[in-house]
């Protein structure tokens, strides 16, 4: 006989400063809790390598390097499915970069295409906390913290 | 990340182990660029105990390749399954010269 014992609907935050060491930690994190969610190496291996790539670009590119702001990482798996939200609070991309393959002697721009290759769905949105005091209407900047970049990323097993 | 260094012959060989990530890919390139500046033109980078790579990581490698080139040098890898993954994926494998262990990538040089 097998019996297939479901792992309940779990949730889990978990909070990193915007400073490069702090990230392989977060790394080690998600691809712990991926294994354990669905006891596969590769599903774990390619949504920790789609987590960090996606926080080196936060860091890189939101913050600008600059440590002592947050990020957040909300990891989920229900139904046989594992979603994480990252939210960070820097400057906004208009919106996901098309995932396009960079030319071989590039020495950045892979990020992209990586993450679009190790997940099954991704979506990117920038939410204004407070529609009255921030957003494009007031003309506020993008760094603004009455706004949330959040990206999340999804791969079903 | 821990890099190790060792000539043997004319070839540089660099061994590679742990976490090859954003945190460390900036000294381990600068070890590397060095060691191609002041070598024969012959480098090595065995990842066989590399547990992961990003990007990063990845950029490194060109960057090394792209350094070699300049100097009409050659650059040898020797890859873990994670490592070998990522170069897969963003196609750099039909760049590099890729070998299953230091054994045989010496004996290709």
């Amino acid at each position: 006989m097998v019996t297939n014992f479901q792992i309940p609907p779990v949730m889990l935050t978990l909070q990193i400063d915007s400073s490069i060491p702090c990230i392989s930690p977060l790394g080690e994190a998600i691809h712990s809790l991926c294994l354990y969610a669905t006891d596969s190496t590769e599903c774990a291996s390619q949504m920790q390598l789609a987590v960090i790539e996606a926080i080196n670009n936060i860091v890189l590119h939101a913050y600008h390097n600059r440590k002592g702001n947050p990020i957040t990482v909300k990891w989920n798996n229900e139904n046989r499915q594992l979603r994480i939200e990252i939210t960070d609070f820097g400057d906004s991309m208009t919106a996901p970069p098309i995932p396009e393959l960079a030319p071989w002697d590039a020495e950045n721009g892979r990020g992209w295409w990586i993450i679009n290759a190790c997940v099954d769905e991704y979506d990117y949105k920038v939410v204004f906390c407070d529609p009255q005091n921030a957003g494009p209407e007031t003309g506020k900047p993008v760094t603004s913290p009455e706004k949330a970049n959040i990206l999340t990323l999804i791969k079903h097993y | 990340m821990i890099l190790q260094h060792r000539s043997h012959n004319d070839i540089d060989v660099v061994q590679l182990s742990g976490r090859f990530a954003m945190a460390d890919c900036g000294e381990i390139n600068l070890s590397i660029q060095d060691l191609i500046n002041q070598g024969h033109g012959k480098l090595l980078i065995d990842m066989e105990k590399v547990t992961f790579i990003d990007s990063s990581g990845c950029a490194v490698l060109v960057a090394a390749y792209k350094s070699l080139q300049l100097k009409a040098g050659r650059l040898v890898l020797v890859t873990s399954p994670s490592v070998q993954s990522l170069i897969e994926l963003t196609r750099l494998h039909t760049i590099f010269e890729i070998f299953p262990n230091q054994d045989a990538a010496l004996e290709a040089m």
